[in-house]
């Protein structure tokens, strides 16, 4: 299975960036001004919590407004990617009926669209880190490692969710809902470790991945802290346990997914 | 001499069974579960094809041509049975597979030629050649969406067909866009089909176009092989046979 995997990634590696870059294309065909919701989009969101949480609610979070946007970055990512890979199957329907390709490639198209945006959205917390003049450390570069295990972590749950949701019509309406209660879950816009009650806060706050991810890349970036180096491995190792069982779920059925959609 | 096989397909059965979608709705409200209907498509064949044959599969329609053929193609996997393509490369001839509608013309040819198999380079290397083929003009750089229909299978079928395999498999015959180009397409189809090397096999209802360019045909009939050979004796049986009920 591995060797198949090297192989097959090999082969249509190109294809999943020359899609991605398609697809990003596509987007922006109409208007050129279209990029620019790239980066309003999560801007207003982020002014919009702010407003919320710094000013009627009253948070006290140091660096509240970047505090946010990496919140919303980084779930941005994973929920955009979860929910589309539920489709992703139906969506490519004219190409999954005519030739073969390995269905986990759709996956990377996805994930290279939305990781693009991410980039960007990144790019503007490293303006915002300027603007408010974080104190930049070392600690920084532990943002690489969580985001290699943000990759993982989606990309093994989008194998699963694109295996069922062919063979599951209602899914998406499912992990809608599952999905918005996680979202207030992971603390996007408040800080799960101080406001949740004592022993709850460290079962959310390690045990949802998402949730334990942001708080770490919130440490890193703006906090000057090192992460749970241990905890950060172990979601790593259970990203690529979950990924290796989703591809091989995804190998063993992928070619009967036409036959029912 | 001895005769190489580019295809041997034995005990093919394909099924659509137990793959019904379901809900979570329907399971919550639902306590009888339905029973899965099994429908077997394809019914245990067993064929070989040589290297360099054309073969043309007949039959009415839902004998399981169709599904055969994209059981070759890699798209449904069988039940049981196995298909041995002796590590020849293949590619179901379809239109417009992966076409971006924002993408252009030069785009998509690199696009959809990735997605039938082939490396970046390959694609580049025969860009040239099948935008010539296409007679697009300008329109080549142009985004897909201002296409007419004809100009989009015009550039569709350049792109299959200048991009080869060793087997190639048809799904009827195709020709498109106008007159001119109709006869050209079809021109260039029946030099691809009857070139020496390639191996071929072609799912038609026209019994004209199989009795042109067959070397052997099928004829399937509620997933069986009712009969294999010589073209004309079968085609002939097969009319008769139709006329009859």
């Amino acid at each position: 299975m591995f060797n198949r995997f090297k192989d097959d990634l090999k082969k249509y590696w190109k294809y999943a960036i020359y899609s991605s870059k398609a697809q990003l294309k596509s987007e922006i065909a109409n208007s050129y001004l279209n990029w620019l919701w790239w980066v309003l989009d999560p801007l207003c969101f982020m002014l919009i919590y702010v407003f919320m949480f710094g000013y009627v609610f009253k948070s006290n979070q140091q660096y509240f407004a970047i505090f946010v946007f990496i919140g919303i970055t980084l779930w941005d990512f994973f929920n955009k990617s979860l929910l589309q890979s539920v489709k992703v199957i139906k969506a490519n329907k004219p190409i999954v009926s005519k030739v073969y390709i390995p269905k986990f490639i759709l996956l990377f198209v996805k994930m290279g669209v939305n990781g693009f945006k991410m980039c960007i959205s990144l790019l503007i917390i490293l303006a915002m880190m300027l603007v408010f003049r974080v104190p930049v450390t070392w600690n920084v570069l532990y943002f690489i490692p969580i985001l290699m295990t943000l990759i993982v972590i989606v990309f093994g749950f989008s194998c699963f969710l694109l295996h069922y949701g062919v063979f599951v019509e209602d899914l998406s309406n499912v992990l809608n809902i599952v999905l918005r209660f996680l979202f207030y879950l992971t603390g996007v816009f408040w800080n799960i470790m101080d406001r949740l009650p004592a022993p709850y806060n460290n079962y959310i706050g390690k045990g949802n991945p998402i949730a334990f991810l942001l708080t770490a890349s919130r440490d890193c970036l703006i906090y000057g802290k090192t992460p749970h180096r241990k905890l950060l491995l172990m979601w790593f190792v259970v990203g690529v346990i979950i990924s290796i069982l989703g591809v091989r779920k995804i190998y063993k059925n992928e070619n009967s997914y036409v036959k029912v959609i | 001499m001895e005769e190489k096989h580019a295809i041997e397909v034995t005990d093919l059965v394909i099924s659509y069974q137990n793959l019904k979608k379901t809900s979570i709705k329907k399971n919550l409200l639902q306590f009888h579960r339905q029973k899965a209907d099994r429908f077997v498509a394809v019914k245990g064949i067993s064929f070989y094809v040589r290297e360099g044959e054309i073969l043309g599969i007949i039959g009415k329609n839902g004998c399981g041509k169709s599904t055969t053929l994209n059981a070759l193609a890699g798209i449904f996997s069988p039940d049981s049975g196995t298909i041995d393509l002796k590590g020849h490369s293949i590619s179901l001839l379809s239109i417009g597979v992966g076409f971006q509608r924002e993408m252009t013309g030069r785009e998509n040819i690199i696009l959809s030629g990735m997605l039938l198999g082939f490396s970046e380079e390959e694609v580049r290397a025969k860009e040239a050649e099948i935008v010539e083929f296409a007679e697009l003009g300008e329109f080549i750089d142009m985004p897909v969406r201002t296409y007419s229909s004809g100009m989009y299978s015009k550039l569709a079928f350049s792109i299959t067909a200048i991009l080869e395999t060793d087997i190639m498999l048809i799904d009827e015959v195709l020709s498109v866009g106008d007159q001119k180009f109709k006869k050209k397409s079809y021109n260039k189809m029946k030099s691809l089909i009857s070139n020496k090397e390639r191996t071929v096999i072609i799912v038609s209802h026209s019994i004209e176009t199989l009795q042109e360019l067959c070397d052997t045909v099928m004829w399937m009939h509620d997933g069986q092989i009712k009969r294999i050979g010589e073209p004309k004796p079968v085609l002939e049986e097969y009319v008769d046979f139709m006329e009859k009920n």
